[in-house]
């Protein structure tokens, strides 16, 4: 249930921030450009373990505490919202020109038009990559034990300890996996559907 | 070879997708050293009849026979006979991950297992007949252009000495000023007695080269003859239409 | 001097050269999973597209599973459940996590490379058969070597992500990168440093390994034929 938890909160952050970063990438000033590329580049550089040590472990250095829990939904927001900041950005670089020339010429501001006619587009492009960075960010979060966070793998891992039915134990959670991700996939897909305008593709191939 | 055997030989070919007839029973013969033309409106089959000729497409009865083997037949090897097939596509599939001379040569060294020295001897006499210099045969397909790729793709085919070769509307992918060059070689080819069926929308060029005109509708061959007897004097309202609507373009 | 006793800066320098060495450790794991993957996901790929309905059934399964299960989870799996228990085989810890790595990367590489497969003109097949190249002749030396090229990027992709996954294998105690620094920081008590350098050191070799396939794609790279997707 931790690891349901985990998810639930950092996945709609995760989508958020990466929006954000990937729309400051491209429209920010040089100051806010160079603050979200170090973002992007560091979180999506690191392993996602090293950022969930270096959250836990390193920044006790300087006597900061953050709880197992909450360390593994930064880490994964962080991380996850980096890696699909770089398909929002991408979308937001194909879209045609003429989109912009013709929401200015009627009198949209830069924030209107980002908002009201460049993003709408950009996201319905770039959602299966984020869809697809959700998938992976299921299953890194089985990773938040390294800081003792109490999720699936973790109980699967003590379960295992105590009993030591590694083929039983460890196939079940590779089923209970299977599961939430083909649940997950066919929701997207429905989304997907929802979202659909004609002759726009919701990808970014 | 009996010389009383054409080299291509159709009966009865029919062929239809997801319910439209596209070939309803089409019957024609080349003899060796004949060139024939097949004209006709768009989207009446004439491409699909060239592909179910080399099996590129499997129609769905009726015989063919090439130099009297029939292709038609499940036991015969149909890749051992499509090498004597030579096939001209109308965007001309040149490989595109080999230069113009690897184009002409794999069918050599692949297909026919010639050593590499000889097949370049061959694609070197092939690519002499189609008037593509020497400078161009280590360039790439997307480096050169479009009637030089014809072309190539005409040397292609004709260095695996085929018993006849098939065109397949082979200037329509072609921008206007290049189309000639293309016309060209195929005359040559023709003239200097090889064996052809060539579907085309180029009129003047099918009076100059064809022995016979097949004029196909509705998936069936509807006029044939010599090209003079049929422009002076069409039978079929749809060849009147097409002979006519022809000339009205060409202004 | 504070600041140099709170990172534990002075025995850090001695400790460096253990840290770097687990780039090599990190590279045999990358290295053997790729390759594995590789060998595995482009034969399936080729299945997937040319194979029967059978085949084709097969392969969708294995995607669909091994894109779905956590690394994590594989690794443990094998390491003390098929290996050992079912298969009785007692592998290392290196040895189970290559296959871990390779089972899994198969999955995405068969994904690019059927992508690469499918993006291929049909026009390249018909113009092969009608020279009268077999399917399986026009598949090798007309498809293949198309499709390999134009999966370069998405290889690179893998290579990227391996990488980082390839920390993973830390929780079998394999002495790659990850492993190495977390013996070091309990060693001197401090971790943001260490680790600060562990993530740096991935970034840096992602862009190396990226560079050196950036550079073989534009080696092979063939005027006309586009990278895919």
């Amino acid at each position: 249930m931790v690891t349901l938890e985990i998810l639930a909160i950092s996945m709609p952050i995760s989508v958020l921030l990466g929006i954000a970063l990937g729309t400051a990438r491209v429209y920010g000033n040089v100051i806010i450009r160079g603050i979200a590329s170090a973002i992007v580049i560091t979180f999506r550089g690191f392993p996602v373990l090293v950022t969930l040590l270096l959250i836990f472990f390193g920044l006790s250095d300087f006597g900061i505490y953050v709880p197992p829990f909450w360390t593994a939904v930064i880490g994964f927001i962080l991380c996850s919202g980096s890696y699909q900041s770089e398909y929002v950005r991408g979308a937001i670089r194909s879209i045609d020109i003429g989109q912009s020339l013709a929401a200015r010429s009627i009198g949209m501001t830069k924030l209107q038009e980002v908002l009201y006619i460049i993003l709408p587009q950009a996201v319905r492009r770039a959602f299966l990559g984020i869809t697809n960075e959700l998938i992976y960010l299921v299953q890194y979060s089985s990773l938040a034990f390294v800081v003792g966070v109490p999720e699936m793998f973790a109980v699967t891992k003590t379960f295992n300890s105590l009993y030591f039915r590694p083929v039983e134990t460890f196939t079940t959670l590779a089923v209970v996996y299977l599961v939430m991700i083909s649940v997950l996939v066919v929701f997207f897909r429905g989304i997907e559907r929802r979202l659909a305008i004609p002759g726009i593709e919701l990808t970014t191939k | 070879m009996n010389s009383n055997i054409p080299v291509l030989k159709v009966e009865n070919l029919k062929k239809s997708y997801s319910g439209r007839i596209i070939l309803d029973g089409v019957n024609l013969e080349v003899d060796k050293g004949e060139t024939k033309v097949i004209l006709g409106p768009s989207g009446v089959g004439k491409s699909t009849l060239l592909r179910c000729i080399n099996m590129l497409t499997l129609p769905d009865s009726g015989k063919i026979w090439l130099e009297g083997v029939e292709l038609t037949n499940p036991n015969t090897d149909i890749n051992k006979m499509r090498q004597k097939i030579g096939f001209v596509f109308q965007d001309f599939n040149l490989f595109h991950h080999l230069t113009v001379l690897k184009n002409v040569t794999i069918g050599l060294t692949k297909v026919k297992k010639i050593p590499e020295e000889e097949a370049i001897k061959i694609a070197a006499s092939a690519l002499e007949k189609v008037h593509i210099p020497n400078t161009l045969w280590n360039k790439y397909p997307a480096q050169i252009s479009g009637g030089e790729k014809q072309r190539v793709a005409i040397a292609r085919a004709l260095a695996m000495k085929p018993s006849i070769m098939l065109y397949d509307e082979p200037t329509s992918a072609l921008d206007p000023q290049l189309v000639g060059e293309v016309l060209q070689v195929i005359k040559e080819l023709s003239t200097a007695g090889m064996t052809s069926l060539i579907v085309t929308h180029e009129l003047h060029f099918a009076l100059e080269v064809a022995n016979e005109l097949l004029f196909i509708y509705n998936g069936k061959i509807v006029e044939q003859g010599p090209p003079e007897e049929v422009f002076a004097n069409p039978k079929h309202d749809m060849v009147k239409k097409y002979i006519a609507s022809i000339y009205s373009r060409k202004g | 001097m504070r600041c140099a006793e709170i990172f534990g800066l002075g025995l850090l320098g001695s400790y460096l050269p253990y840290m770097l060495e687990g780039a090599i450790w990190t590279f045999a794991l990358v290295g053997g999973g790729l390759t594995l993957g590789f060998a595995m996901g482009v034969p399936f790929a080729i299945l997937r597209v040319y194979g029967g309905k059978g085949a084709k059934a097969a392969i969708d399964a294995y995607v669909w599973v091994y894109r779905s299960i956590p690394l994590i989870v594989l690794l443990f799996l094998y390491y003390w459940g098929i290996f050992p228990v079912i298969l009785g085989v007692k592998l290392s810890a290196m040895a189970t996590s290559i296959l871990a790595l390779g089972t899994r990367d198969a999955a995405y590489e068969t994904m690019i490379f059927r992508a690469a497969l499918e993006s291929i003109d049909p026009g390249q097949m018909l113009a092969a058969r009608s020279l009268g190249m077999t399917r399986w002749q026009a598949v090798r030396t007309i498809v293949l070597p198309q499709a390999l090229r134009i999966a370069i990027p998405g290889w690179t992709n893998q290579y990227a992500i391996m990488l980082k996954d390839s920390s993973i294998c830390f929780a079998l105690g394999v002495l790659e990168i990850l492993t190495r620094t977390r013996y070091v920081t309990i060693s001197i008590g401090s971790y943001f440093i260490p680790y600060l350098i562990a993530g740096i050191l991935f970034i840096i070799l992602t862009y190396g390994g990226t560079k050196v396939f950036n550079i073989v794609y534009e080696k092979v790279q063939i005027p006309g034929l586009v990278g895919g997707k």
